[in-house]
């Protein structure tokens, strides 16, 4: 039987919490989750029964025939080989055009929406290009490792000298390579992991078409050589022109290789259709493919099946093929909402019922659960339990200000509550105008358990796009209308979205800090003792000598200086070598800013948006206070015992421990402990971060997140003076309190969590787990839009929920055969529970679960 | 000697097609395994060498 919540007494009344769902009352609470799912048809059913996952756990593939296919290296690499004299630019065109030309295309039984990156269903593409090291993970694995395998080395060999990581390292001392290698105070750049993110601008495909585009690029390549051919040759101002041409003539190759290369796909459905199937209603529904890959992208989307099709081979050339990207950054329910309206509303092309939309939406869902890049080893380790990031976004105002939640809106999230994958996640833009019809749909996948959406505060966060337009280097970043548009280019961070202006590379932002680490170091003098044993950073003196709190935390900011110097040092490093040898015509030749101005995607930056993640902050933070309370406060400890105390893992000091871990924690709404928290948020980390100035000509600001870098880094940290132990998980995201710490109940974290000033922080990720009997009982969504509501009035950046009770992942622990369909919210991303390690579970086990009490529903004023 | 265009899987590329070269097919193959059925399309040049390509099936 299913666990009720206890009746409560709340303002002279009983209240009662039975199921929404009474037949809820006979589940059991250890098998909720498995009798969740319900794919809208019996094709998303088969789909899902047969869906070639890419997840990964500890860094492994968790599915057996996953391996690395050979294609993709080999056909850029001959087209590389052959193509020595020409521009640049034109020689990464030749690259995508020779592998588009020449690759396998596949299409799959049952499927409406085709397309995928690698020559069969269950490999995954690498990119030499990028990172030697990613490839040679995938080579030295004979489980994973492309065939044959001596050609693959081969391949990868040729591209060290090539490669961006080989140009880039030239400019850093042997110390900084080893410590950026070392992924111990900061992640790996950008340059040595491949590991890249891009947000799209799909509207002027879907909008335009491709052939548009090219006929763009060949106007202004008319127009440019009138320039040069005029009277009274003026070098300095026509010269100028010589690259826009190549990289115009790029473009227009570009293009014509992704027509030819999705009419490919048309012309398989048709040779299926005419030669293989049996069954009349799929023929019929294959030639339909063929007629829709025949048209689009070429030419603009007509109907919501165009439209989901076009978007997908957007989606896989600039993911996948011209260069690996993370991330599904876009915004469908407002890229797709007119052709959703010609579709369902107004029937006039591609006529289909809303239920057949959401079937479409569950089929792209199924398409994004076997896509799969070949990233590294180290890149698999902390995004356990998926297969990559890829995050959309729904919501918000429109550019009008208007409610930019619509039906499309509502499909896309019944699609996700319906099919129950962990990918792709949502964000949901929650603003105050949003629809309420839509924000159940929101709770409904919250409910669930999904872990998604993940919602984020859409006025702050506009207002943020308008911040970053002020430094826009030519005068043209985000208008008020186009700040608007804005997604989660990853898991947290906003950028905007549209036909330009958009994030072109991760060496703009992302990438993570471990502010945790660097205490660690700040308390040893720059030394880290317990992972690598060597001098990290610089020597900011002995804490024994320090005599304020104020002169630890000037030496932690020495610390973290450094760091976050030689952080975006090594992505700015990358974006000088990506303009020069990683340029993505395709990319260019889809943004209006790029066709227009002639210039390439990863030179033009009209909107800055830069950011860097720093994790492990709340252990850091927690740290700070109890140092402050028990050595310079209450004086009960000194930092030479504390030294001694935590070199030993605490083993003899169990006392000394219990003080520290009892000593204020962030997330209960304490003064003592939040003041402290407030400054390194704000002060600390905003502060020293907003010093720098990146390519864009922008700062740099925090994102606090987590993904699974938490465990991986909390395995190399050595124990903390919050009182946790050496080896153990961090905090599970940016402003989460830690885990099982946030003890005075939901609307305290809120308190404390509202004290840090949002405006002062690019994004910061708050974990919440709340009740699963109070989330599905008749109450749920009343008392959850409450928090909402309060949540937004405290102009909260973030907050995401796991709903999920203990007895359920334990009887996943025990029998993970019979819990596939168990989904838990890990940090940005969500993931099939049985797929983590005993380890990560045991990260959300360990979760505050979060119960309302009287005085938690009289503070949110909600009426029951 | 076989060659790609005297196989099964050899479907010619209509003229007019933005990759139609005289000569030049897709090799279609149907493939199954433990998960389900799917076909692929490579581009194949008719007069090339299929004697050891294991999908080679003659036309009938």
């Amino acid at each position: 039987m299913a666990t009720r919540h206890k009746p409560m007494e709340y303002k002279g009344k009983t209240i009662e919490f039975p199921f929404d769902n009474p037949a809820e009352e006979t589940i059991p609470d250890s098998e909720v989750h498995e009798h969740l799912a319900k794919p809208t048809t019996e094709r998303t059913k088969r789909l899902k029964g047969r869906c070639r996952w890419k997840h990964s756990a500890g860094g492994e593939f968790v599915e057996g025939d996953v391996k690395a296919g050979i294609e993709r290296m080999r056909l850029i690499t001959e087209a590389y080989k052959t193509d020595t004299g020409k521009p640049h630019v034109i020689r990464r065109a030749n690259l995508l055009d020779n592998l588009l030309n020449k690759c396998t295309v596949i299409v799959q039984e049952d499927e409406l929406i085709v397309g995928f990156n690698a020559e069969n269903p269950n490999f995954v593409p690498l990119y030499p290009e990028q990172s030697y090291m990613a490839c040679m993970d995938y080579i030295l694995d004979p489980k994973i490792a492309p065939q044959p395998v001596e050609e693959a080395k081969e391949l990868a060999e040729y591209w060290i000298e090539h490669s961006l990581q080989k140009k880039c390292e030239t400019y850093f001392t042997q110390h900084e390579i080893d410590v950026m290698y070392s992924l111990t105070t900061f992640e790996v750049p950008g340059f040595a992991a491949g590991f890249n993110s891009v947000v799209p601008t799909y509207e002027t495909v879907i909008e335009d078409g491709l052939l548009k585009r090219i006929e763009l690029a060949e106007h202004h390549i008319a127009a440019a050589k009138e320039v040069l051919g005029a009277a009274h040759w003026n070098a300095p101002e026509r010269l100028k022109l010589l690259p826009q041409i190549d990289l115009w003539q790029s473009m227009i190759i570009s293009c014509k290789a992704v027509i030819a290369w999705a009419r490919r796909h048309g012309r398989l459905c048709k040779i299926i259709a005419e030669n293989f199937e049996t069954n009349p209603k799929r023929k019929e529904e294959l030639l339909k493919m063929a007629d829709i890959c025949q048209r689009v992208p070429a030419e603009p989307a007509q109907g919501l099946w165009d439209g989901l099709q076009s978007k997908w081979f957007v989606f896989l050339v600039l993911h996948a093929l011209e260069r690996y990207s993370s991330g599904f950054a876009h915004k469908p329910d407002k890229l797709l909402w007119p052709l959703y309206k010609a579709s369902v509303i107004d029937k006039s092309f591609q006529a289909m019922s809303h239920e057949d939309a959401v079937e479409l939406f569950e089929c792209e869902r199924l398409k994004i659960s076997e896509n799969a890049p070949g990233k590294s080893k180290g890149f698999r380790s902390v995004f356990p339990g998926s297969n990559d990031l890829f995050i959309l976004t729904l919501g918000g105002l429109n550019r009008d200000g208007s409610d930019g939640c619509n039906d499309c809106t509502d499909a896309i999230l019944e699609a996700a509550r319906n099919i129950r994958t962990t990918e792709p996640s949502i964000a949901f833009r929650w603003h105050p105008k949003g629809r309420l019809k839509t924000k159940n749909l929101v709770f409904q996948c919250v409910r669930d358990g999904l872990g998604y959406p993940s919602i984020k505060h859409d006025i702050i966060n506009t207002q943020q796009m308008l911040y970053y337009a002020q430094f826009s280097q030519n005068n043209n970043g985000a208008t008020l209308e186009e700040a608007h548009d804005w997604v989660n280019v990853l898991c947290m961070s906003p950028g905007l979205c549209g036909r330009r202006k958009t994030q072109k590379t991760r060496s703009e932002g992302g990438s993570a800090i471990f502010s945790a680490k660097i205490l660690e170091t700040t308390l040893n003098n720059g030394y880290d003792w317990s992972f690598t044993n060597t001098q990290l950073g610089p020597q900011t003196g002995n804490v024994e000598d320090f005599k304020t709190f104020e002169d630890l935390w000037e030496a932690f900011r020495e610390q973290f200086r450094w760091n976050i110097d030689l952080c975006i040092r090594a992505k700015d490093v990358s974006r000088y070598w990506e303009i020069r040898i990683l340029e993505n015509p395709f990319l260019s030749a889809i943004d209006d800013g790029c066709m227009e101005l002639g210039r390439e995607s990863m030179e033009l930056s009209e909107q800055p948006n830069g950011w860097h993640n720093p994790i492990t902050s709340i252990t850091a933070a927690n740290s700070l206070v109890a140092i402050k309370k028990l050595i310079y406060d209450d004086k009960k400890y000194t930092f030479q015992e504390l030294i001694k105390a935590l070199h030993s893992n605490w083993e003899g000091y169990e006392e000394m421990r219990k003080d520290f871990l009892n000593a204020p924690k962030w997330g209960n709404d304490d003064p003592y402990a939040d003041e402290i928290v407030k400054d390194f948020f704000e002060d600390f980390l905003s502060g020293e971060m907003r010093k720098i100035t990146n390519y864009s000509g922008g700062p740099v600001m925090p994102v606090g997140q987590a993904i699974g870098l938490y465990m991986e880094i909390g395995s190399r940290t050595g124990p903390t003076p919050d009182g946790r132990y050496g080896g153990e998980a961090c905090d599970d995201g940016g402003i989460s309190p830690y885990m099982g710490t946030d003890k005075k109940g939901p609307t305290a974290v809120l308190r404390s969590v509202s004290k840090v000033n949002s405006h002062t922080q690019k994004a910061n990720l708050l974990n919440q787990r709340l009740s699963a009997p109070i989330m599905r009982s008749d109450k749920g969504f009343k008392i959850w839009l409450a928090y909402m509501n309060t949540w937004c009035d405290f102009e909260i950046d973030h907050i995401q929920f796991n709903v999920v009770s203990n007895e359920e992942m334990a009887a996943a622990q025990k029998e993970p055969e019979k819990h596939a369909d168990l989904i838990v919210r890990v940090a940005g991303f969500s993931a099939r529970f049985v797929d983590l390690s005993t380890y990560a579970q045991n990260t959300i086990m360990a979760r505050h679960e979060q119960d309302f009490e009287v005085k938690d529903f009289e503070y949110l004023g909600v009426e029951l | 000697m076989a060659t790609c265009e005297k196989c099964r899987s050899f479907y010619p590329i209509p003229e007019g097609e933005d990759d139609y070269a005289e000569g030049k097919g897709d090799c279609v193959c149907e493939r199954k395994d433990a998960k389900g059925k799917w076909w692929d399309s490579k581009p194949v040049m008719g007069e090339a060498t299929a004697d050891k390509c294991p999908d080679y099936v003659q036309k009938k």
